[in-house]
């Protein structure tokens, strides 16, 4: 569930390279284009069959989880404030990638494809563009001309896909170190999956197209053409407001009620030394690095676009003067979140009142974990990504005696809301990230537990009981 | 266990792009039914009289421009019917395409019928006349299920086209 984008891209990979194979074989023409396709499906099953097979389940695959990434984003409301740019961007890769695999359902030149034309020009007819119907073009087969077919090759070979790598980019500029590659085994296992469906049901060829005849039973790919039977059942213009209308509503979606806007980072310029670390680990590319407006000896300053930060605090847990250990009166890092700003965190730690066991948890608010273990009745400080938390946070309730067990709750693997707040945690503990948790933590008594909604939860009550086990031998053991 | 509920994973989604790939069929049409797709592109005739330029009017003009002819750009509606067995199935007064109403007007209407014998009656008026047709065909035909009958006009012979 966390690689959806990245899948999609790797299941375009997947038809690219498949497309390539069967381009050398597949000829632009209305008598050549069935032949070609069909010489590929049957003569040369072992590779061009498969080939083709790859190609067709890829495309659908990719269809698949770009609606599941869709639908994904929505429910997490990750598609508000500075995300609207990707939400919104993400819709012309829609209205790009259904073309692109429906006219090359078109190239195959099969019941199927008569159909898809037919019914594609009866849709296009209805924008007031073409003088002539289009549909005309599919009257008979004298009326069918090579270079009509030869324009549909075009656009599924060339001009949608140059249009798809622009969208892609396009919708992932704006994110630092976007994601386009999902984990190796992930890559494998899907693409073991689809060679196996691609063996077991190779795709095939329905009945060459006839013009002077009516397709009268489809085995519809409904992944791509779900949306066809509608012209038949409606009407195009009632298809073209459907479809129009989702559209829009996807496009308001970041604007529309209830909409939430936390106040953005704010620097603080007395405690800002521009060491440049918040710039480096915000998710969003919302730090930028200035030169100094107040006059103090150092290069530069933090500066924070009030548009593209998320409030997700992820720039005060990178922060080298948000320690609790400060001797000063109030604690104002360089870079705080006005939400809970890490004064209130440390006044919020100082009051807890652990169990006997001695065991708190911080938990990312907005995910169920934190609510989970509240139920559970563990101690809970919410915080809005675990990666707001400064890792001498931990050595502070640790060497303080505050806890006995830092339980950290935050989203799994590639899932964080805000991008990367679990991979910095994971890293300042370890210290392979500044600011570093000190080497004197005993880790023992950190435990990082990073689940997601839809995994097992009950699974983070059990590593929660076995740590506090854990916790109390080591307890022992020190004593 | 990890390794079983992968496995059991990646085969649901095999499952699932395979089976919605194909299924569920689509029956498109019913096997007793045809199709007959109205379809033709044709220009009616001008809203006026051409009216032939005197020497002394061509004179003036630039001479790229001295057509002997000065025609309205106008054009009628076409007034369209199709009655299959008496029935009327289609009837539509079609609008000249183009910002000035000077184009083609044209007509694209797939209709669903039952298969068998039918007498088939398709007329058309493109001037400027209040009623009845002035192109007219009517046959006697079979149509096959399945079939897509071609009712077409052909502008050359000015004649309707039944294929």
């Amino acid at each position: 569930m966390n690689h959806l984008g990245a899948l999609t891209i790797f299941f375009c990979w997947i038809v690219l390279i498949s497309g390539i194979w069967l381009l050398i074989f597949f000829r632009t023409s209305v008598s050549g284009a069935f032949e070609s396709v069909e010489y590929l499906s049957r003569e040369q099953w072992y590779l061009g069959g498969i080939m083709r097979s790859l190609h067709r389940y890829a495309s659908d695959a990719a269809i698949l989880v770009l609606l599941l990434h869709l639908l994904k984003e929505f429910s997490f409301d990750n598609y508000r404030q500075n995300r609207w740019f990707s939400w919104i961007t993400g819709l012309p890769l829609v209205w790009i990638i259904f073309p692109l695999g429906i006219t090359g359902y078109w190239l195959v030149w099969d019941e199927l494809a008569q159909y898809v034309a037919i019914t594609s020009a009866e849709l296009l007819d209805r924008v007031p563009i073409f003088t002539a119907p289009m549909a005309g073009n599919f009257l008979s087969d004298a009326a069918l001309s090579d270079r009509f077919f030869t324009l549909m090759a075009f656009m599924h070979l060339i001009g949608l896909p140059i249009f798809l790598v622009f969208g892609i980019w396009l919708h992932v500029f704006r994110l630092s170190g976007p994601r386009i590659n999902p984990p190796r085994a992930l890559m494998s296992g899907t693409l073991l999956s689809l060679l196996f469906l691609s063996l077991v049901f190779p795709a095939q060829s329905q009945n060459k197209a006839n013009l002077a005849l009516a397709p009268q039973d489809l085995q519809l790919d409904w992944f791509y053409l779900h949306a066809y039977p509608l012209v038949q059942a409606w009407c195009p213009g009632w298809v073209w407001l459907l479809l129009v209308s989702v559209s829009g509503l996807i496009v308001l979606a970041p604007w529309l009620p209830p909409a939430r806007k936390a106040l953005p980072a704010s620097v603080d310029l007395d405690n800002c030394n521009g060491c440049q670390r918040c710039a480096d680990d915000c998710p969003f590319g919302a730090i930028q690095m200035v030169p100094r407006s107040d006059g103090k000896s150092y290069a530069r300053e933090a500066s924070v676009n009030a548009d593209l930060c998320v409030s997700c605090g992820i720039c005060v847990g990178a922060c080298p003067t948000a320690t609790p250990f400060r001797k000063r009166s109030g604690l104002v890092p360089g870079i705080d979140l006005p939400a809970l700003p890490v004064a209130q965190l440390r006044k919020q730690i100082m009051r807890l009142d652990p169990r006997d066991d001695g065991i708190v948890a911080i938990a990312c608010s907005g995910r169920a974990a934190a609510a989970k273990l509240r139920k559970a009745g563990e101690v809970v400080v919410e915080v809005q990504c675990i990666g707001q938390v400064p890792p001498a946070f931990f050595d502070f309730m640790l060497s303080r005696n505050i806890a006995r067990g830092v339980f950290l709750g935050g989203c799994g693997e590639g899932g964080c809301r805000y991008r990367y707040g679990t991979d910095w945690t994971e890293q300042r503990i370890s210290r392979r990230r500044d600011p570093q948790l000190r080497e004197r933590v005993d880790r023992r008594r950190i435990l990082k537990s990073w689940c997601d909604l839809q995994q097992n939860q009950s699974n983070m009550l059990r590593q929660l009981a076995e740590f506090r086990a854990a916790v109390g031998r080591t307890g022992a053991d020190d004593t | 266990m990890k390794y079983v509920s992968q496995i059991v994973a990646y085969a649901l989604f095999a499952v699932v792009v395979g089976l919605f790939s194909i299924w569920p069929r689509y029956a498109l049409l019913d096997p007793q039914k045809a199709i007959v797709s109205l379809a033709f592109s044709h220009a009616g005739e001008r809203i006026g009289e051409c009216r032939r330029l005197t020497q002394e009017e061509l004179n003036e003009l630039p001479p790229n421009m001295r057509k002997p002819d000065d025609c309205p750009r106008r054009r009628h509606p076409l007034f369209v019917q199709l009655k299959i067995d008496q029935q009327l199935l289609y009837e539509s007064l079609l609008q000249p395409s183009g910002l000035w109403q000077d184009g083609k007007s044209n007509v694209y209407q797939r209709i669903r019928v039952d298969a068998g014998e039918h007498n088939l009656f398709v007329g058309m008026r493109d001037s400027d006349r209040q009623a009845g047709f002035d192109y007219t065909q009517e046959i006697d035909l079979v149509i096959s299920p399945g079939q897509n009958l071609l009712v077409g006009f052909d502008a050359t012979s000015r004649r309707f086209k039944i294929q």
